[in-house]
């Protein structure tokens, strides 16, 4: 929840459930309070209020949780890609464009009708940039590793990937594991059992995606922001979230529809 | 570094906020120009001095230096090369260079049949790859391949070995390869330790100017690694391929040898302003230097390739051939739009040593207003992400914004305004603050083809008026499509490009027009009161 400070302490709510929105009114400091569904203009009201002007397109969610994510992997295995399906849903095809140092993008998720903002730095996978990536590792609650399955060595670094990992990123960071392109049916050189028994071995969940149809990005990207927010706003009777079942019963969803088409 | 070059005594430290120029300068200013202005009151000569380091005073930058005192033979005509590479020793440096004729035309010939080999195995048919108009190899002092215009490096594996025994042939006699000119082809040698160029042009450009494009894709590969860096790497292993730090860079340099036939700023070592009413780029500058944070060395707003407003820190000068680079960097990477880029970066020509970290992103998407910021810590990011929001905020309460975004919709000016009919177009540099302005290309050069046309017309014009034997003041040139006349000042240079119908006496009487017209709209056209943190 955003508070801002105006002549009346006036509170831009989000819409959360109203369970947790109650625990905030009790507050007695709170004269006038927004609510609305989201995008309904609720903090452009504060803010023509506020300052007196509008500003136009510049929507963002006023929301209570944010994380880091940060994308790793080789040079070229779609790592921009997967981020440019997930944040507009579109397919950059065409040249290779090398990511230059690292790029920073928001995109605000729902989790349970909680809005989720997800900070997400898209790193270059060149040598030259390890520097500027290690710098911002430990920021990260969660790293997607993304290797290409129609080319072996960025498979093989991934290995090399999770010891720098280990050395550099939290603790408690959340990794998972993507084997990206899997579209390329005809020039496939890892097998997705490969993948699976890799991520198995260091514990972490697997999935294979693809940046062009879209296949399982939208999930790897929501089950991270679920793993994230349960482990933070977990209430001690809830049951802890388990992002393997969760990755395991979505693929399904997913692989069936697949198939129907 | 380079600040006491600038200071010339005079001290034009402003107080923040005081935007009223002074009127010291005020008065020198009314006065009507003339031709034989004095740097520092020539039409959009800063107030505040440069706001970037002159090309004048760095070494290596022999072809933009007008004082060079090399003995280099001025070239009468392409008709007769062999006379201006028998003179071409060049007394600047530690050695006396001198290259051997017979070895020369020997070796071209050689290079030929290689090159028609070596095209066969590329995907390129033998006879596009070499009808290339300019080609640039980059490679290791142990003869490996690290970058190519065209093709692939792996195919061209043993020309690049040719040029290396090339080199190492002259060397070995004590002497430093310059060039080779034959058959129209000029292929011109740079040795930057631990790095080789080569250039094989199709031109008539002089070397000088040719040597000045490939000391540009030497900076471009300094600035992603560092001259420590590079020099470190070939001290453990002679042997190394480059090609494995510089993977993903290749595109950066193709388009900054685009630029090199595009873009004047290149060829004058200067810098060119979005047309904006002095009242807005005020507003945006001090919008700018408010935004500051400890670290931020350089906050620079971009529009497309031209600059809207460079704030710097006291005493910090950005070397005009860095802000290219800075430039060259944002317009080949389509990732800044969306995001916020935060890249490692070394401005080679202020610390060729160690990098920087440029905070880089669109003010919009959509939009092409693109901020760079400058800091000299990696773990800058959010400061530097929240400078830019300061900024943005301020810019809009101050609604300039508005006016911002209209100026970057027009285009920048026709050169009808200027009310000289017969011209076309021209290039007016103003040499104390590094800043140069020019009118959108009329119709004939718009093409592509045409417009590399007039810019080569422009840089044989360059070459000619900065001879270091025989440099010209001016020069006056009728050509079958085009009459041009440059001419060159203490204070300022000026090309400009009149139809086939003009004449001598109009070009000198449009000069003193042009400056005129230039001086009323200076204040649009430079940054007049460039601002530090």
């Amino acid at each position: 929840m955003k508070v801002t400070n105006v002549y009346h302490n006036s509170y831009d709510l989000l819409s959360i459930p109203k369970a947790q929105a109650r625990l905030f009114f009790t507050s007695r400091y709170v004269d006038t309070i927004l609510v609305g569904d989201s995008g309904v203009g609720k903090t452009s009201l504060l803010v023509q209020f506020d300052q007196g002007k509008f500003i136009p397109g510049s929507f963002s969610a006023t929301v209570g949780i944010g994380f880091t994510v940060m994308l790793l992997g080789d040079s070229a295995v779609g790592k921009t890609c997967v981020l440019v399906r997930f944040k507009d849903g579109a397919f950059l095809g065409g040249n290779f464009i090398a990511t230059v140092g690292i790029d920073f993008r928001n995109k605000v998720v729902t989790v349970d009708n909680m809005k989720v903002k997800l900070q997400i730095w898209d790193t270059a996978g060149q040598e030259r940039f390890r520097s500027v990536t290690h710098a911002y590792y430990r920021d990260a609650q969660a790293l997607l590793l993304l290797y290409d399955i129609t080319r072996k060595s960025s498979f093989d670094n991934i290995r090399a990937w999770l010891t720098e990992i280990y050395e550099y990123a939290q603790k408690d960071v959340v990794i998972m594991l993507l084997g990206n392109k899997s579209d390329m049916t005809a020039e496939r050189v890892i097998t997705h059992e490969e993948g699976e028994k890799l991520a198995k071995q260091y514990g972490v969940p697997f999935m294979e995606t693809s940046a062009k149809t879209g296949v399982n990005v939208e999930l790897a990207f929501h089950a991270i922001a679920r793993e994230l927010k349960h482990r933070n706003l977990q209430q001690p009777h809830e049951p802890k979230f388990k992002i393997h079942d969760y990755i395991e019963s979505q693929k399904q969803k997913s692989s069936c529809c697949g198939s129907l088409v | 570094m380079a600040a006491d070059v600038h200071n010339k005594g005079v001290s034009w430290e402003i107080k923040n906020g005081n935007l009223a120029p002074s009127d010291r300068l005020r008065q020198d200013r009314s006065d009507s120009p003339t031709p034989g202005l004095v740097e520092g009151t020539e039409p959009g000569a800063g107030q505040e001095g440069a706001m970037f380091v002159h090309a004048q005073s760095f070494e290596d930058l022999t072809a933009d230096s007008e004082s060079n005192t090399d003995n280099k033979s001025a070239e009468v005509g392409d008709s007769n090369p062999e006379n201006a590479q028998k003179a071409a020793l060049e007394g600047g440096e530690e050695e006396v260079q001198e290259e051997s004729l017979e070895a020369e035309q020997e070796e071209v010939g050689k290079e030929e049949v290689q090159s028609s080999n070596k095209a066969k195995e590329e995907d390129v048919t033998s006879e596009t790859w070499r009808s290339h108009r300019k080609h640039v190899f980059v490679l290791s002092e142990a003869g490996k391949p690290i970058y190519t215009r065209y093709g692939t490096e792996e195919a061209l594996s043993s020309i690049m070995g040719v040029m290396m025994l090339l080199m190492s042939f002259v060397e070995d006699k004590k002497n430093t390869i310059r060039s080779i000119h034959a058959d129209g082809y000029r292929v011109v040698f740079l040795r930057k330790s631990p790095l080789i160029l080569v250039g094989v042009f199709r031109t008539s450009c002089s070397d000088r100017e040719l040597t000045r494009e490939l000391h540009y894709v030497y900076y471009q590969i300094v600035s992603l690694l560092t001259l420590t860096q590079l020099n470190h790497v070939f001290q453990n292993r002679q042997s190394y391929d480059l090609r494995r730090l510089l993977a993903g860079s290749e595109h950066l340099t193709d388009s900054l040898l685009r630029l090199l036939d595009r873009d004047p700023g290149l060829l004058l070592s200067a810098v060119m302003c979005l047309p904006l009413a002095s009242s807005a780029r005020d507003v945006v500058s001090s919008s700018l230097q408010a935004a500051k944070a400890k670290n931020l060395v350089f906050s620079i707003l971009l529009a497309g390739n031209r600059l809207v407003t460079l704030v710097r820190k006291k005493d910090q000068f950005l070397h005009h051939m860095d802000l290219h680079l800075l430039f060259n960097l944002v317009v080949s990477s389509s990732s800044f739009r969306e995001g916020e880029g935060w890249t490692p970066i070394c401005l080679p020509k202020f610390n060729p040593a160690g990098f920087f970290h440029a905070h880089i992103s669109y003010l919009e998407p959509a939009s092409d207003l693109c901020l760079i910021l400058v800091s000299t810590d990696r773990e800058d990011f959010f400061n530097l992400s929240d400078c830019k929001k300061r900024f943005l905020e301020r810019l809009r309460r101050r609604s300039a914004y508005q006016s911002l975004q209209e100026a970057l919709n027009m285009p920048s000016y026709p050169v009808s305004q200027v009310g000289i009919p017969e011209l076309r177009h021209f290039v007016y540099k103003s040499k104390s603050s590094g800043l140069y302005t020019s009118p959108d290309l009329p119709a004939p050069y718009q093409e592509e083809e045409e417009h590399e046309r007039l810019m080569g017309l422009y840089q044989h014009l360059h070459s000619c008026l900065h001879n270091p034997t025989r440099p010209l003041r001016y020069i006056y040139r009728c050509a079958e499509t085009e009459n041009l006349y440059a001419l060159v000042t203490s204070g300022f240079e000026l090309y400009l490009c009149f139809s086939p119908l003009g004449t001598k006496g109009l070009a000198v009487s449009a000069v003193n027009k042009l400056l005129k017209w230039i001086r009323k709209e200076e204040d649009r056209l430079f940054i007049l009161s460039p601002l530090t943190y």
